[in-house]
């Protein structure tokens, strides 16, 4: 179960919207947080500290493409393939981090070090190709680049 | 024309409020208080400011519908979903001005009558927010938020949503309902949110762009406004410009600038040389343009006579070696993934163009595919419950139109000519 | 006023509607896949597209408001283009296994298609695997052929509240998930069922069993379990009920049904079934015809009655029996036993409450129509959790709480708890000082609001209380008046936990004074089907049918007059006064009728032993019973849906019950008495159930006039033709006020739950596949103190016992009782209860009991 923190964090929260229910996400932003990923388990705490049906947050949670539902690697790598992306190379990035590190759309490494997601445009069109690791933006992307940006991330 | 939208961002302190200051933020605050809200209505009735979101719709009728209504509280919401593939245009204006849109958010709030505004925030965009937040609390400190507003009996409070991937959710009532903390799905209008919006309340919802316009038409006035940009369709417009250019970026230029310029002119011209192939001018929901139908003024009223649309402004360039088969399959598997699920042609439609161009693009086309692939375009079209599924269909319409020869030669050679 | 033209159709319409509504009032269906008219437009399958002149595209007419001068098309090449269109799509990840799927011949999607095509699919891709699981004890579930028209789960949120079903992901990835187990809130119902179009929710009950249009009969009869009354329909072949379903438009529940009514028939073509007359020799029961049995039973009670008088023998009616053989029955005890010792198991419970409340505040002040519920403003809850006793009234609740209105529970109501989200549930917990709350709140609401002058009895009452208020501090207090008091439409919803208190009278007067105070309506919950019409019938010591008191001469002389026969001098005793008169040997035979008294009563020890001590001991049922091993003679009675009758649900609707399948061993209880009470000189030749109702409408005041036709027309609702008694007391009757601290530990407490009732649901096994045991209900806060885990066993045991079972944790506990239920064999609650009695209801009040609980 979530600490006395975070559970003042979700009261606070809740406090600002005219209905409760609008801290739903806000609360699984902070289940990710706290947990990585949103479990069953996790989700089932979210349901009991919001009084919500479990059935109704895992419904809403599973609906929207940021919330994680499978434990994912220590880094997450999250490169967009989208049209402004993809004229720029974009597809090549996927198959060098496939083959480089050994990195599969959706899944993670052997080591747990990295976990892949192909996105949508992150709204990084104007110097595309763009991923984020972790929450850090890095654009105008070649070979060479990530290379560098990932030796930073063990 | 100055710049309006994007003034004093090269300043690498342009977010924090003093800086704003400096160059006169907050003014037209103070002098919006000093009018009554009818009148302020009235300047942005003159000032023919229409949404900048992708609609195009006159933001003053939309404010007046909900400030008639008789229902409190109300509540402004400020779109900042920014999911349009090839859309970058608001990130700007929330990373380096945040100030401008809070300005435009407070005064906005007082025309209408709401004391709590909300900006839905994409959740893509975590370095925005940071910035939000802070500007936010600035705002608070120097009064230009909270309970007495400049001492004021005025109220406007301001809290950021963070959204979390869904690009339907730009959508408004889409976005309503996620910011109640549900699913995204569209709701059925009407109602329509300026009557029945969030918590059943009347709700204004307004672009990053759309809001952030507002502090400089009360300060020059309507008139004043509206003499930038076309007829009738008025006022400096964001265009991001993104793919095979020399400068890609987001140029604030007169609403109506010819799309050769902005091309050619602003953004450098097409990269390496090569030669211009298709632009999709409003990002990938907007049919695409073939090179030679680029002389179009990009305007909301304008872009239609053209085949194609405004939307966000959002100019994705194509050179000569891009593959459109390989683009609208691209985009069809963006439209599929990002379906609500609600209505069945979207939801069904989308997955099954995908296929089909994911099986041309791959070399296993079959003879009939570009009739079957506008067979499914006539079933979809018009018949989705928001424009997110007809936008999918319009794409593979317009690909079909402009570049059939290449579906062709995809099938019959059984593999993309690009691919060794 | 609006009028708008439909396929050349004026139609008028008075409220805003859409086309859809509009079209539907004019008798004009336009085919829809997510539209369902129990729930709100959606918008989704596109199916429902009209031509509307002067408007460009197609529009869906489940959203389109019909507007003033509207012209419509429902039918065209156009439209039907577009319907086949959309039926493609739908089809084109469907797996197409008609052949197998159970749905086929009420499905929604084959008749669509049936009528608009395709007749070929032009999509050739693969199809879209979906995940399935079949675990559910009941539910079929095939999510391949689930259209996404999401009726499950908005049936599932907004009309049955329980939302335990979401879409889950979006686009093709969508499906419809997790439903049932436990921690989803899944109430099975079935609803989702009912709505699902294609054949993606079935029943386990029925899969692949029959079709849909092989049923020989469909008959409408009324469910056996609460006090409710739902309209089922209940579908046979070969003599064996195939399925169970509600219809919408048809009885109160309008298309709706609970756990119990939907899937609880299967017990009565359980092979535990009596087969044949029983009597005990030796103290081995020996099969017997039924006309050595008849006249066994017959020569011994005359022998008693002869040797020690009536008031030697006893008689319990029972509230699962029609009003046919309760009016039978207590005639039976009247004339050929010569006793008024009748009462029934209600005692503990609706009757007791029923009549003290009555006899407060006139006869009839309890009957009001369930679905009015959803109209109330402010509803206060106390004594049960309606959504457990009575679910399809619990249902009306939480349509009012969605519907803005507040709801103030006093006590446990967990099946209310999800409401909360609407932001106007408030919940106080008295554990166990029901009275003292309700007093309080009562003398509250009296300090704003004067009597009103009309009853002087309880104004006298009123102000004597609010003379000596009770010592109680409860937070919200001040918001709750201000509540009621700023509410236009309150209902009362009363459980019958208040009557199992020795104060129970105190509670009752309170809710009665409410009623009265604030004009609000009254509802009773009533656990068993008939309890209502049980009181009608006359099974009560001191009423005679139609709730006339027996020691009026007027109404006396009336009944001996129709019954040819005096009516005996005794005064008849109530049900727990009768177990101390067999104890006492006062009693000597006891008849009962359709009951469990050993498994039901409290302390069922100590009702076992009284009853072992009895002369003679009779036992009509179906089963045999804890109760029915103890008899001398026991008489299989032919069950619902075996059997045509009436009952009366707790609204006071009298409800047709029709024989459905034949049984080829019990033979209905009013039978096998009219056959005892003519070999007992009185004699009784009805010859159908039907001519009883006759001799009710002629005898009856309240029933006067009233024949199956009328009753079976539906809508038969109090007061009928009948005249209802004004009579009220002068006094309130009082008893010594009781004080008691509730300080020990624990504190056992009945659980009633949602998925069983009385013994009944033991032999029903699709209930028993969804709560196959009971458990320990302990709140998290006492079961972390005592390290107990969900599942863990433990010992629970009280001056009358010890019982093990499994614990199980519930936060809707949140003070230091524990509950257990009283539904399956051996591990009944009340074989740890121990009683004492209401001076003024003769209810037993059972709570409170100490109990200890150990780890196993
Ligand atoms: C599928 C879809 C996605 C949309 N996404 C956005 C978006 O990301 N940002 C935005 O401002 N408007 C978006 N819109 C438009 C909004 O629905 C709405 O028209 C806009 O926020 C209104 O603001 P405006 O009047 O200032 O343009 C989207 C519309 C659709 C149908
Ligand atoms: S609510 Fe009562 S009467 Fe209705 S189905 Fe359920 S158990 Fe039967
Ligand atoms: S397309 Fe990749 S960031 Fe926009």
């Amino acid at each position: 179960m979530f600490n006395e923190t975070v559970l003042k964090e979700i009261d606070e929260i809740k406090g600002r919207y005219p209905d409760f229910r609008s801290a739903l996400l806000p609360a699984l932003y902070v289940a990710q947080r706290e947990f990585g990923w949103l479990s069953h388990e996790a989700m089932s705490y979210v349901a009991r500290t919001l009084n919500l049906p479990e059935a109704m947050v895992r419904g809403t949670a599973s609906f929207y493409s940021m919330f994680k539902h499978k434990e994912a690697g220590r880094h997450l790598i999250q490169l967009c393939t989208n049209v402004s992306c993809m004229i720029l190379g974009a597809e090549r990035l996927v198959d060098f981090l496939r083959t480089k590190y050994g990195m599969e759309p959706d899944n993670t490494t052997q080591d747990g070090r990295f976990s892949l997601v192909i996105m949508e445009c992150i709204g990084a069109c104007g110097t595309a190709p763009a991923m984020l690791v972790n929450t850090d933006f890095y654009d105008n992307l070649t070979e060479g680049k990530i290379e560098e940006i990932l030796d930073k991330y063990k | 024309m100055g710049k309006i939208l994007l003034k004093n961002i090269e300043n690498s302190n342009s977010a924090d409020i003093n800086e704003y200051l400096k160059i006169g933020g907050y003014k037209s605050l103070i002098k919006a208080f000093e009018m009554q809200p009818k009148d302020i209505i009235g300047e942005i009735r003159e000032s023919g400011l229409r949404g900048r979101g992708g609609a195009g719709f006159p933001t003053a009728m939309k404010w007046s519908f909900a400030f008639a209504d008789t229902k409190f509280p109300k509540y402004l919401i400020c779109n900042a979903d920014e999911g349009e593939p090839g859309t970058f245009k608001d990130r700007p204006i929330l990373e380096k001005n945040p100030h401008l849109l809070i300005e435009g958010m407070v005064i906005s709030g007082y025309a209408i009558g709401a004391e709590h505004g909300y900006v839905y925030l994409r959740g893509e965009y975590p370095y925005a927010k940071e910035v939000l937040n802070k500007a936010i609390a600035q705002a608070y400190e120097k009064n230009y938020l909270g309970d007495n507003i400049l001492g004021e009996n005025i109220k406007f409070h301001l809290t950021v949503y963070q959204g979390a991937g869904a690009y339907i959710c730009g959508e408004e009532t889409a976005l309503i309902e996620s910011l109640e903390g549900k699913r995204g799905q569209p709701r059925s209008k009407p109602p329509f949110p300026v009557n029945v919006g969030a918590w059943a309340m009347p709700t204004i919802i307004n672009n990053v762009e759309t809001l952030s316009n507002i502090p400089y038409i009360i300060s020059v006035g309507g008139a004043g406004y509206s003499k930038i940009g076309a007829r009738e369709c008025t006022g400096p417009k964001l265009y991001s410009v993104s793919g095979c250019v020399e400068k890609p970026g987001v140029y604030e230029l007169p609403m109506g600038t010819i799309l050769r310029d902005i091309i050619f002119n602003y953004a450098g011209g097409i990269k390496s040389g090569k030669k211009l192939k298709a632009v999709f001018p409003g990002g990938i929901s907007t049919p695409v343009l073939p090179a030679d139908n680029i002389d179009c003024p990009m305007d909301f009223i304008s872009m239609p006579r053209f085949g194609s649309m405004l939307g966000s402004g959002a100019v994705i360039v194509m050179d000569e070696s891009v593959c459109m088969v390989k683009v609208a399959y691209r985009a069809l598997k963006f439209f599929e993934h990002e379906s609500c699920g609600k209505c069945t042609p979207c939801r069904e439609g989308t997955d099954w163009l995908r296929k089909i161009l994911e099986r041309i693009e791959c070399g296993k086309g079959r003879e009939g595919d570009i009739e079957l692939l506008s067979e499914v375009v006539d079933i979809m079209y018009g018949r989705c419950f928001c424009p997110l599924g007809d936008s999918a269909a319009g794409l593979v319409m317009s690909m079909i139109k402009h570049f059939r020869n290449e579906f062709e030669e995809h099938i019959r050679d059984k593999k993309c000519k690009n691919q060794k | 006023m609006i009028t708008i033209t439909v396929n050349g159709k004026e139609i008028q319409i008075d409220k805003p509607m859409t086309v859809l509504e509009a079209a539907k009032k004019a008798g004009i269906k336009i085919p829809t896949l997510c539209h369902h008219e129990l729930l709100e437009s959606y918008g989704g399958c596109r199916l429902c597209v009209v031509e509307v002149e002067r408007m460009p595209k197609l529009q869906n007419a489940c959203t389109l408001l019909a507007a003033d001068g509207m012209v419509i098309r429902t039918e065209s090449e156009v439209i039907s283009k577009v319907r086949s269109e959309m039926l493609e799509l739908l089809l084109i990840n469907h797996p197409l296994d008609c052949a197998y799927c159970d749905k086929a011949g009420e499905c929604e999607l084959q008749d669509l298609v049936n009528k608009y095509g395709p007749t070929v699919g032009r999509y050739k891709e693969e199809k879209r695997k979906v995940p399935e699981s079949h675990t559910d004890p009941i539910f079929a579930r095939h999510m391949g052929r689930c259209v996404v028209c999401t009726r499950c789960v908005r049936m599932c949120d907004t009309v049955q509240g329980a939302s335990a079903i979401s879409m889950i992901e979006r686009g093709g990835r969508t499906r419809m998930e997790p439903f049932s187990s436990t921690s989803f809130n899944c109430e099975y119902c079935g609803n989702c069922l009912t709505v699902c179009p294609v054949g993606a929710i079935l029943s386990r009950l029925y899969i692949h069993s029959y079709r849909p249009w092989q049923v020989d009969k469909e008959i409408k009869t009324i469910c056996p379990y609460c006090g409710v009354g739902c309209s089922l329909f209940v579908q046979v072949r070969d003599n064996s009920i195939k399925r169970v379903i509600p219809k919408i438009g048809q009885g109160l529940n309008n298309g709706l049904l609970c756990s119990r009514g939907r899937f609880g028939y299967e017990f009565i073509e359980s092979q535990e079934r009596l087969k044949s007359p029983l009597v005990k020799e030796k103290g081995k029961f020996k099969q017997s015809t039924w006309n050595e049995a008849f006249h066994f039973v017959a020569g011994r009670l005359m022998e008693i009655r002869e040797l020690h008088g009536g008031k030697a023998i006893a008689g319990i009616a029972s509230p699962r029996c029609t009003n046919e053989d309760n009016y039978v029955f207590q005639k039976f005890m009247r004339m050929a036993c010569r006793t008024n010792n009748i009462d029934s198991i209600s005692r503990i419970g609706f009757a007791a409450a029923q009549k003290y409340i009555e006899d407060l505040l006139g006869q009839g002040v309890t009957s009001n129509i369930i679905d009015g519920l959803k109209n109330s403003d402010a509803i206060l809850v106390i004594g049960g959790d309606p959504t457990a006793v009575n679910p399809i009234l619990g249902l009306a609740i939480r349509a009012a709480a969605r519907n803005g209105a507040n709801v103030i529970v006093v006590g446990n109501a967990k099946g209310l708890v999800p409401i909360i989200r609407d932001k106007t549930l408030r919940i106080i917990h008295p554990v166990f000082r029901e009275a003292d709350v309700l007093e309080l709140l009562l003398t509250n609401i009296f300090k704003t609001q004067d009597v009103r002058a009309e009853k002087p009895a309880i104004d006298k009452r009123i102000k004597e209380l609010s003379e000596k208020p009770v010592k109680m501090d409860i937070k919200e207090m001040e918001k709750l008046v201000k509540i009621l008091l700023g509410s236009n439409s309150i209902s009362i919803v009363a459980g019958m936990e208040l009557v199992q208190r020795v104060d129970g009278h105190r509670s009752l007067f309170a809710i009665a004074a409410l009623t009265y105070l604030l004009e609000a309506r009254l509802f009773l919950l009533s656990e068993k089907p008939n309890e209502q019409g049980l009181i009608d019938m006359g099974c009560l010591p001191d009423m005679l049918p139609g709730g006339r008191p027996i020691n009026v001469g007027d109404f006396k002389h009336k009944f001996e007059a129709a019954w040819k026969e005096s009516i005996p001098q005794d005064k008849g005793i109530t049900l727990m006064e009768m177990i101390g008169a067999i104890r006492n040997k006062d009693i000597k035979a006891l008849y009962i009728m359709g009951e469990n008294p050993v498994f039901n009563l409290p302390n069922g020890h100590y009702i076992r032993e009284a009853l072992e001590s009895l002369d003679f001991l009779v036992v009509q049922d179906i089963f045999l019973t804890e109760t029915a091993e103890l008899a001398d003679v026991v008489l299989p009675a032919l069950g619902w849906a075996e059997k045509d009758g009436t009952y009366t649900n707790l609204e006071r609707r009298v409800q047709l019950l029709k024989r459905a399948i034949d049984s080829s061993s019990g033979i209905e209880d009013w039978k096998i008495i009219s056959e005892i009470s003519s070999i007992m000189g009185y004699e009784m030749d009805y010859s159908s159930a039907e001519k009883i109702m006759e001799e009710i409408a002629k005898v009856s005041p309240l029933y006067r006039d009233l024949t199956y036709k009328e009753i079976g027309a539906g809508d038969c609702l109090w007061p009928y033709h009948g005249e209802p008694l004004r009579g009220e007391l002068n006094e309130v009757p009082v008893a010594v006020d009781i004080t008691q601290d509730y300080k020990a530990d624990f504190y056992l407490a009945i659980e009633k739950p949602l998925f069983h009732s009385g013994t009944l649901s033991r032999r029903a096994s699709a209930l028993r596949k969804i709560c196959p045991e009971p458990t320990l209900k302990i709140s998290p806060q006492h079961a972390g103190k005592l390290k107990l885990k969900e599942g863990d066993r433990v010992n629970i045991s009280t001056a009358q016992g010890t019982i093990s079972v499994p614990v199980s944790i519930d936060a809707s506990i949140t003070d230091n009782r524990v509950l257990l239920s009283n539904n399956f064999e051996n591990k009944g609650v009340f074989n740890l209860l121990n009683f004492s009695l209401d001076k003024v209801t003769k209810a037993p009040g059972i709570e409170g009991c100490e109990v200890k609980i150990e780890r196993k």
